[in-house]
């Protein structure tokens, strides 16, 4: 970006002037700057929201694809004006579809007033699905591809699950940027970039996972909240970890110990609450399950988690029953009732056992006199073909590349060096005999390791 | 003797009965001689057991209350008087039991009790006055031997707190290891006597470095004061060592076996030298059998059959205590015959003995556990498939509880299997290894890659500084993610 470029004393003042500096731009960093800074920034909206002197509309004049940069700043100040200065929803639909990458990414943060100007749109025309297209767009074109964080993703998310689509095995948007996983974070790309963006879109994200019940995605989003690193957890930190709670309890049967870095605040206040009674009980004492949801339903319900608890609860006795195969080849419905606290229930505990089977999550059969015969799990039979064999170890190659590279990015950063430099001296006493070399090679033993394969 | 009771210790909830109060059976299946059992102690511990026997067992608490009698005239603890005839009251208020009153068994010498006050007195203040004597003389060694003297009058006349600080204050005038481990050997019997066990290891650990010294300086050169502990790395074991070294381990033995550490306790127990090398302790603190008691039981319970043999079977040291208590041996070889039925039964028919033993009561229940759940292991261990009625015929049980603590067992993970509860079948799992071990390889790369993108993302979010900040008060100042998220919820 071009910041060099002399400072503009006297600001054009009137659109139009701007306008013809638009269409004929010198260079683009320099009609950036020179929109940054035309006027202070309360008059600058005003004056970019205006029309033309002719009382036309300045979008008229523009072209999308080779005058984006401008078109950028009138659309992004407008929609965020009074109804009458906004744009027809379809300019805004063809600009998102079309607009010049190179041109935008000089003017990120005025993308970002674009997207929200588009969810305040939709929502005051009362239709919050209208965003999501345009917004998809921007998603999409904006950033080098999907795995770099930017601001979009959480209004991109949040509109999404307002508008109930959730992701699902077809390709649709949703699903696509909730699967590509965010990998990199690039302040230069967006500087407006805030660590509310990360926390927010993978909450929102995970509870878009636990819509369409896909736990192991869900608990993933979830994790990824919980270790971002925090001076002090943040709210948004704990309800992920209320969520991760149920949904570890429905995914496994069990918790999980949270990520090593998660800060350590967090667990205890979890232990606080009422979440932590529920792991007590889960999965063999039902009937205290169930007194746990009935008295603490106000709290489950303010924290908009009873759908969740509810599902917990339903998925208690099936638990109980995975872990009876462990322990019994056969038992009659009546002792399986019986041991998952379901006395006298014999016909439901016959239904689960169904649907159990019928997902395949056990193997068994169930004779015609109540007797049910666990088989050897599915699981443990069969063996992993060569292709899967292949598979994980490319990936896990890749993975050990990745690292390695990362590694040396590392080893030879700046602020790598100056701290290895400075640890040696206090270390070793100022022996600089020895070589940068073994320091390095410490820091990433796993690397090494797949270097062999 | 011989009275029949309900009986109570068969309780399987009965494990953690510490306050509780049990009743242990004496009947033909139950033997238990209370005076053969009795005379092999002497001195104080004989009215502490016989207390705990009136406790614990009502219809022998006539009996060992007159005993008890008899035994404190001997000593000079009047206070002794009191506490048997409490515990004997106390037995007498347990539900179903008809014992004659306290004052009908046995006559308290009142006269006696004020002599022996006023003879206590006497000694104390002519032990404190030379005390202060020496104090003021500032004799150390005197100060030293008038502090011992206090702290086994202390001990005699049964004030254990007193006895103990005067026997830690001696060790600041102490001027040989020889003195620190007289000091450590007084604490250590005193500890014993309290059953103050988690205490024991630390004046254990006192004696042996004065030992290591001591020992040192005895063997090279025999100085009077010999404090400077230079030759203590290359001391001989001396006879004297050797001996103090037995008292030294079965304290260790004893404190493993306190704090419910088996497995230690049973290494400790095997490894004790003679008995001469315990010394005066024998009959003042425990006995020989005690000795094979305690360490069979906690060999049985932690130790693998191999080491069962070597150290229990093949242990000359060990096989001189185990000849006190026949029985003892009976177990093993029960047990290593595989013959757990036998094993079981015997363990009951001497519940009693071991019940009543002051060291042992409160992990009886443990150790029989454990020992049971060895032998369903042990047993089931060659077998692929096994029918539960032949398990229920080797161990005596019924079919219903080899299958309740099978059933146990395989959800603690001790035995690989699976219960097929309508035939009445335990069946050993099967697994596929190599499958299982690819599985798990698989999985295990899945999670690896899974927590490496994530700490990817968060060192990326560290790098652009995108780290969580607490507000300027503290967190959650109305920043409630519902408030954050309106529209999403």
């Amino acid at each position: 970006m071009s910041t060099s470029t002399n400072p503009q004393q006297q600001a054009p003042l009137s659109l139009d002037t701007l306008i013809s500096e638009i269409t004929s731009p010198t260079s683009f960093p320099a009609l950036a700057h020179l929109l940054k800074s035309f006027a202070p920034k309360d008059v600058r909206d005003v004056i970019l929201g205006s029309t033309l002197s002719g009382g036309g509309d300045p979008l008229d004049v523009l072209d999308v694809v080779s005058n984006t940069l401008g078109v950028l700043w009138i659309l992004s100040a407008r929609v965020n004006a009074h109804p009458q200065a906004r744009p027809r929803f379809s300019y805004i639909e063809q600009f998102c579809a079309t607009f010049d990458v190179n041109q935008a990414r000089l003017a990120p943060e005025r993308v970002t007033l674009l997207a929200r100007g588009i969810v305040n749109i939709s929502h005051q025309m009362g239709d919050p699905k209208l965003s999501l297209k345009p917004l998809y767009d921007l998603l999409t074109r904006f950033p080098p591809n999907l795995s770099y964080l930017t601001p979009l993703h959480p209004l991109f998310v949040v509109a999404s699950l307002q508008s109930s689509h959730l992701p699902s095995t077809q390709q649709t948007p949703i699903t696509r940027v909730l699967s590509t996983p965010i990998k990199e974070i690039n302040t230069n790309l967006c500087p407006d970039l805030g660590y509310n963006d990360n926390l927010v879109y993978h909450y929102v994200g995970g509870c878009c996972w636990v819509g369409s019940k896909v736990w192991v995605e869900a608990q993933e989003f979830f994790e990824i909240v919980i270790g971002a690193p925090a001076q002090a957890p943040s709210a948004i930190q704990m309800e992920a970890a209320k969520k991760l709670l149920l949904v570890q309890l429905i995914k496994d049967g069990k918790l999980s110990p949270l990520p090593k870095y998660t800060h350590p605040h967090l667990p205890r206040l979890l232990k606080q609450t009422p979440y932590h009674l529920l792991v007590k009980h889960f999965p063999l004492q039902l009937g205290e399950l169930k007194s746990v949801v009935e008295k603490e339903r106000d709290v489950f319900v303010a924290d908009e988690n009873l759908g969740l608890v509810l599902q917990v609860l339903d998925a208690a006795p099936r638990w109980a029953i995975q872990k009876l195969t462990h322990t019994y080849l056969s038992l009659g419905l009546g002792e399986i009732a019986k041991s998952v606290g379901m006395e006298g229930e014999v016909e439901e505990v016959g239904r689960i056992l169904l649907s159990m089977i019928e997902k395949s999550e056990i193997n068994a059969t169930i004779s015609i006199d109540g007797t049910v015969t666990f088989n050897d799990s599915v699981a443990g039979r069969g063996g992993v073909s060569k292709g899967e064999m292949d598979r994980a170890l490319r990936e896990a190659q890749y993975q050990a590349e990745v690292l390695q590279y990362l590694e040396r990015e590392v080893g030879r950063s700046r602020e790598y060096l100056v701290k290895a430099a400075k640890g040696r001296d206090e270390v070793w006493g100022g022996a600089p005999g020895i070589g940068d070399e073994d320091l390095m090679l410490g820091v990433g033993p796993g690397a090494a390791v797949w270097e062999g394969d | 003797m011989d009275v029949e009771m309900v009986d109570q210790t068969e309780l399987p909830s009965s494990s953690t009965t510490k306050k509780k109060p049990r009743i242990v059976l004496v009947d033909d299946s139950h033997p238990f001689e209370l005076e053969s059992y009795i005379s092999s102690y002497s001195g104080r511990t004989v009215v502490d057991r016989l207390t705990h026997i009136m406790g614990l067992c009502p219809p022998l608490a006539p009996q060992a209350l007159q005993l008890a009698v008899q035994e404190i005239h001997k000593m000079r603890d009047p206070s002794m008087y009191q506490t048997v005839i409490s515990t004997y009251d106390q037995t007498c208020a347990l539900p179903d039991t008809q014992l004659p009153a306290a004052l009908d068994v046995v006559q308290i010498n009142q006269n006696w009790v004020e002599e022996m006050n006023a003879k206590n007195q006497a000694e104390r203040m002519k032990l404190e006055v030379e005390l202060k004597t020496y104090t003021n003389n500032m004799i150390k060694e005197s100060i030293r031997m008038a502090h011992r003297d206090l702290g086994d009058f202390y001990r005699n006349v049964g004030d254990a707190s007193t006895s103990m600080k005067h026997y830690t204050k001696s060790r600041e005038f102490c001027t040989t290891s020889q003195h620190v481990l007289d000091m450590c050997l007084s604490v250590l019997e005193l500890l014993i006597e309290q059953k103050n066990y988690s205490h024991i290891a630390t004046y254990v650990f006192k004696a042996d470095a004065a030992l290591d010294t001591a020992s040192g300086n005895n063997g090279k050169e025999k100085e009077a004061a010999p404090s400077q502990p230079t030759t203590a790395t290359t001391a001989k074991k001396s006879v004297d060592r050797e001996r103090i070294q037995t008292k030294l381990d079965f304290a260790t033995a004893l404190s493993h076996l306190g704090t419910g550490n088996y497995e230690k306790a049973a290494i400790s127990f095997l490894k004790l030298g003679p008995v001469s090398g315990l010394g005066d302790w024998v009959g003042k603190l425990v006995s020989a059998s005690d000795i094979a008691i305690y360490g069979t039981l906690c060999a049985l319970a932690s130790l693998s059959r191999g080491g069962i043999k070597a150290q229990v079977l093949d242990n000359d040291n060990f096989g001189v205590y185990i000849e006190n208590e026949p029985y003892v041996r009976e177990i093993i070889e029960a047990y290593m015959g595989n013959r757990f039925k036998t094993v079981l039964e015997l363990l009951e028919r001497y519940s009693t003995r071991h019940s009543i033993d002051i060291h042992l009561t409160s992990h009886v229940q443990d150790l029989t556990t454990l020992i049971r759940n060895r032998a369903i292991v042990l047993y089931f261990q060659p077998f692929a498939t096994i029918k539960l009625e032949r398990m229920s015929a080797a161990f005596g049980w019924t079919v219903e509880e080899v299958e309740k603590q099978v059933v146990g067992l395989i959800q603690s993970g001790e035995i690989q299997g699976r219960v097929d509860s309508q035939n009445k079948i335990l069946k050993a799992k099967q697994t596929d290894s190599r499958a299982a071990l690819f599985a798990k390889a698989l999985q295990a790369g899945q999670d690896m890659q899974s927590a490496n993108r994530k700490l990817l993302l968060r060192m990326r979010l560290q790098q652009a500084d995108l780290v969580v900040k607490a507000p300027k008060g503290y967190r959650m100042d109305g920043v409630h993610p519902s408030e954050m998220l309106l529209q999403a919820d």
